[in-house]
This record gives structure tokens, sequence and C-alpha cells, in this order.
């Protein structure tokens, strides 16, 4: 497990729909316009970063999201990743991106925070105070959207049918648990 | 409120996107040369007409690319978009 304190602690469970943070795990943020890049990482994590826009790759090990032409954010599915887990992954991509010009490694574990929602009212809650019309978005497992949430920017990745990870910067974390407390009560 | 379709995310609702103002304004090749009139000219003065409007939009809470939109100011109805770089359609 990674070695920063979480900024939300508890579990909650309301009718149909359970709502945790998944502790800390190591999220990297990619970006890059080349050619190799693809392969680079493929070489890497076994996936390949998804081309098709709001879509994710993944396996075992990870998740690969589509934020941008030129953008993906890897996130393990591993919640005992170490610390030494996460200085391997992030210099093996850092020397074989970063530092051969072929893009840009972010490490932003500790500046996304990734709160899982199960049940099947999930999409109840979020249509409380989210623009996004998530019609094709639930059917699809593996879509992903960025868009904002009561206000505040968030990437949701449909990992199953009716389980989703939300991320959400770490500083609006707090605000966004406790809005999405407040309105799971009145589902 | 209306809706914009990203060229790279698709249908969104305008609240995810931030207006850049109106497209297709080129800085002046030799900036020294021009007057202070005409620099501002260059600088602030945007048509800003009631009808068709070339715009840049950016989706700032999506993908945080840009583009350019036409669109008729008078009733938000969006009669292209087309990604930077690209030449506008003729509409
Ligand atoms: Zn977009």
């Amino acid at each position: 497990m990674l070695s920063f304190n979480p900024p939300i602690k508890e579990e909650k469970n309301y009718n149909d729909l359970k709502i945790v943070e998944i502790e800390p795990t190591i999220k990297i943020n990619l970006r890059s316009n080349k050619r190799e890049f693809s392969t680079k990482i493929g070489k890497i994590l076994s996936i390949l970063p998804p081309n098709e826009a709001n879509t994710s790759s993944g396996n075992e090990s990870y998740s690969l999201l589509w934020l941008s032409p030129d953008e993906w954010l890897i996130y393990s599915n591993n919640i005992n990743d170490t610390l030494d887990n996460q200085i391997e992954l992030e210099n093996n991509l850092f020397n074989e991106i970063s530092k051969l010009n072929q893009g840009a490694v972010t490490n932003v574990s500790d500046h996304w925070v990734m709160i899982n929602l199960k049940g099947t009212k999930i999409f109840d809650l979020l249509s409380k105070s989210c623009p996004f019309n998530f019609k094709d978005f639930k059917k699809k497992k593996g879509s992903v959207v960025q868009t904002v949430l009561n206000h505040v920017d968030v990437i949701m990745h449909n990992k199953d049918q009716n389980e989703l990870n939300l991320f959400v910067r770490r500083s609006f974390s707090e605000d966004l648990w406790l809005w999405i407390n407040d309105s799971a009560r009145f589902l | 409120m209306f809706i914009i379709t990203c060229p790279y995310c698709g249908d969104r609702d305008q609240t995810e996107f931030s207006c850049g103002g109106e497209a297709h304004i080129e800085r002046p090749k030799q900036p020294t040369e021009l007057s202070d009139d005409e620099w501002a000219e260059y600088l602030f003065m945007r048509k800003n007409i009631k009808g068709v409007q070339f715009e840049r939009w950016n989706h700032s809470h999506g993908c945080r690319k840009w583009f350019n939109i036409i669109r008729d100011t008078s009733n938000d109805k969006i009669h292209a978009v087309y990604k930077m770089g690209e030449k506008p359609p003729v509409i």
C-alpha cells in the first residue's frame, strides 16, 4: 500500500449504493503525440493506450483511460501495490518515454482521489448534478468520461455493470464526498 | 444552455466549455511597424455580431482541447465545428 493519508476514511452504505475511497493506488498521467509511444506503452504495461475517444483498455494489473487525443491516465487495479512498485513503474515509463523525448510521464497518485461507487442507483445519484448524458456510457463497460459533478471536475470510469470509479482532485474530494453522501440520502 | 459537439469527445453540455472569443484573428507579422491604434485594433476589437459568428472554444472540463465553432449568436444554433488549423467550412 502506498504511504500517504487518504482524505476520506469511511465507507458508506445506502439503499442500493455503496461508496468507498479506494486506498491510494498508483496513478500516472501520460501525454504524447509521438508514433512510437503506443508500442512503448504496450511493451511496459502489456496494454495499448486506447485511441477511441471515451474508452479505456486494461488487464488485471492496470487500467488505461483515454483523456484526450494525446493524454491518458494509468491506474493500478491492485490496492496492495507498494511504494517500490510505484517507483519501478514510474522509472520504467520515465526512462522509455520522457528521457527519449517521446512524451511526458507525471506521477499523479496523490493528485487524484479514487472513489468507488457500487449499486443500482449510481446513475440516479450522479444525474442529480451532472450535465453528462449517461445513456450510452452505462451500457458500455470500460467507458470513460471527463465532466463536472456538482461543479467539480471529475473523471469517471465505468468498471462494470453497477460499478464505477470516480476520480476527483484531492483538494475537492472532501467537498464532493459530502455532496455525494448528502444526495445519496434522498435516492 | 445548449449542446456542443466537441470534435474529440462528442456531444457535451455547454457548461463544460469556455468560449475563447472570435476565431481567425491573425497576429500582425510586423508588430513594431504598427501604430498604437492599429495594435489596439488587433488586440482588443472584436466583431461581436448578431448572427453567424466564427468562434474559438475550449473543452475546459473535458479533453481541454481548443477548436472552432460557427455559431449564430441570435439563437445559439451551431452551424459547424472544426478543429484548430482546419479551414472553416463554407456554410
Ligand atoms: Zn472534448
